[in-house]
């Protein structure tokens, strides 16, 4: 009996494991950057290990304190953030979180962001050098901060600059994260591809703002943020869909997925993994009931490597 | 966590209610801490999609109530809970009111439905400490029946109302001023601008000055970095932080680690 039970188990995982190119993950199920902290914040709430790979808040050479408040402003099925990449910088990262996240049997991915081509690339290095990072993921689509960020997502030579860069500098997988901010997104993946990118993630939050008619004043202090939240899933369908058109890298869909199905649709539209966000801000433990959702998904209709891109047009 | 709806009634006005929950959570909330309540069933609608923090008005093995004010959207859905509803709450979170001192002459200011946190904490202090004074805000006599369930307490309880028809006309704060003794201990909770003018009083007279803010924020527990506020020249200098986060470092602060003049 207790062989059976290990038996179906063991194809249960099987099935739900992906592949981004050299990186394996248990399941597709990723959380993104900036709405899981360093990971270590969501152990009183779930269990860590049961997920396919988490990836760090944007990370930075130097500490950055963020934007001004109000920093987030609720909108219909969404919300916009400005939080303007607050993080405690690489090295307090690699000495204070690391040792304790490394724990994991999950993958982490370091999100990294810089100012310029030559702080990606030093970031790169630096994150190299140590134990327990499994990736990089460049975030050239930040919309919250002036210098850097989207500037490097909008422009696909830019963009491949960073990606280069950041290629050179190291032996880890390298995902990039891609703006949906952009007319057209196939040329944002070609060009990244091209410049060494073994994954593509996207999409990034979308440029937003909210304005208050009583004061006259827009809500967030930044003016502007990011829209977040299941309001931008069917913009990040359409655009993991256009990007899978002529991908040759995996693809991580991100956008408002709160549920399996959310999840499903990404995989089916192209994606071979998945991130789950502003969910895991309502909910913590939102991520692994992804995971759990999809088990339930394979026990019933097989193979999830199956779906990715499976949609029939 | 998936708690039922013990009661959700009317008190004291047609916007403000009471809302009292099952508690299964081991941790009972403490004076001062805070839950995030999901107002929408996310199995079914993602709108609103972000939870809300409420300011823990009572709690008892097994139950939690929660005092509110209907404002918005929020908790307009809240206000249409009824007995036997399942409500996904988030908590206890947040830091705590530190106990007051034996040698401290503990005054309580609140406006609003910033007195939410205060029955709580009348309640669990000390026999020694029932000389401790509420000084209560509040927008018109109506509104300020909120203060009766603390009263009955035993606490001693003063009123303002902005419209005078109550108690003292006027701010709470100016209330407060003839009361600051040297030994006298503020906590206060409300809208910002009693806050900011609550910690001026505390920083004039010399005493100490705990505050419980508020802030839009969507995780509740230290993630997001969205409930940000900017911190003092004091914390800057001395933790190397310009911002505070309300959830996680709060909601209670030292009036002293805020930056007044930024808010």
């Amino acid at each position: 009996m207790g062989k059976v039970i290990k038996k179906s188990t063991k194809k249960t995982s099987t099935q739900l494991s992906v592949r981004l190119g050299t990186l394996e993950l248990a399941n597709p199920v990723i959380t993104a950057s900036g709405t899981f902290g360093y990971g270590l914040e969501f152990k009183a709430y779930m269990n860590i290990d049961n997920l396919g790979a988490i990836i760090t808040k944007g990370l930075s050479l130097k500490p950055r304190k963020g934007n001004p408040g109000p920093r987030i402003v609720e909108t219909p099925s969404g919300m916009i953030n400005a939080i303007g990449l607050a993080n405690i910088g690489v090295e307090a990262f690699i000495n204070e979180k690391l040792p304790l996240l490394k724990k994991t049997k999950t993958k982490i991915i370091a999100n990294i962001f810089g100012e310029t081509v030559r702080e990606y690339s030093e970031l790169a290095k630096r994150l190299s050098d140590v134990e327990g990072v499994s990736a990089l993921e460049i975030n050239i689509s930040c919309p919250n901060v002036k210098k850097g960020g989207m500037s490097f997502g909008t422009d696909p030579k830019e963009a491949a600059r960073v990606v280069r860069a950041v290629r050179k500098a190291t032996r880890l997988h390298v995902m990039t994260k891609l703006s949906p901010n952009v007319s057209d997104i196939k040329q944002m993946v070609r060009s990244v591809e091209s410049a060494g990118t073994d994954s593509v993630s996207l999409i990034n939050t979308i440029p937003a703002m909210a304005i208050n008619a009583e004061t006259k004043r827009p809500v967030l202090g930044n003016v502007m943020g990011g829209l977040s939240g299941p309001a931008i899933k069917p913009v990040a369908l359409r655009m993991v869909y256009e990007a899978a058109s002529v991908a040759t890298v995996p693809l991580v869909g991100i956008g408002g997925i709160t549920t399996a199905v959310d999840a499903i649709e990404f995989i089916l539209a192209g994606a071979s993994a998945v991130q789950i966000g502003t969910a895991s801000f309502i909910t913590p433990s939102a991520s692994e009931s992804v995971v759990s959702g999809l088990k339930e998904y394979v026990k019933k209709n097989g193979d999830i490597k199956k779906l990715i891109g499976a949609l029939k047009v | 966590m998936n708690s039922t709806v013990i009661y959700n009634k009317s008190i004291a006005t047609d916007v403000h209610f009471l809302l009292r929950l099952k508690w299964s959570e081991k941790k009972i909330p403490t004076p001062g801490q805070f839950v995030m309540v999901s107002v929408s069933d996310a199995s079914t609608s993602l709108d609103p999609l972000l939870r809300r923090p409420f300011s823990v008005f009572d709690a008892g093995k097994g139950w939690i109530e929660l005092l509110y004010r209907v404002v918005g959207r929020g908790t307009s859905l809240m206000s249409t809970l009824k007995k036997g509803d399942k409500v996904d709450v988030l908590g206890p979170l947040g830091k705590k009111f530190p106990t007051p001192k034996e040698k401290n002459k503990l005054i309580m200011v609140a406006g609003g439905i910033g007195i939410a946190p205060f029955y709580l904490l009348s309640k669990t202090l000390k026999n020694s400490k029932k000389d401790a004074v509420l000084f209560f805000g509040a927008r018109t006599k109506v509104d300020a029946r909120l203060s009766a369930p603390i009263k009955k307490l035993g606490i001693k309880v003063k009123v303002s109302t902005e419209d005078g028809s109550l108690g003292r006309a006027g701010y709470v704060t100016d209330a407060v001023l003839d009361f600051i003794e040297k030994d006298s201990v503020i906590y206060a909770c409300g809208p910002m601008g009693m806050l900011k003018a609550t910690a001026k009083l505390a920083k004039d007279a010399g005493v100490l000055c705990y505050v419980s803010l508020e802030s839009s924020m969507a995780c509740g527990i230290g993630v997001c970095l969205g409930c940000a506020l900017k911190a003092s020249e004091d914390v800057k200098k001395t933790k190397d932080k310009e911002y505070v986060l309300v959830c996680s470092e709060g909601p209670v602060f030292n009036s002293k680690d805020i930056e007044w003049e930024k808010l």
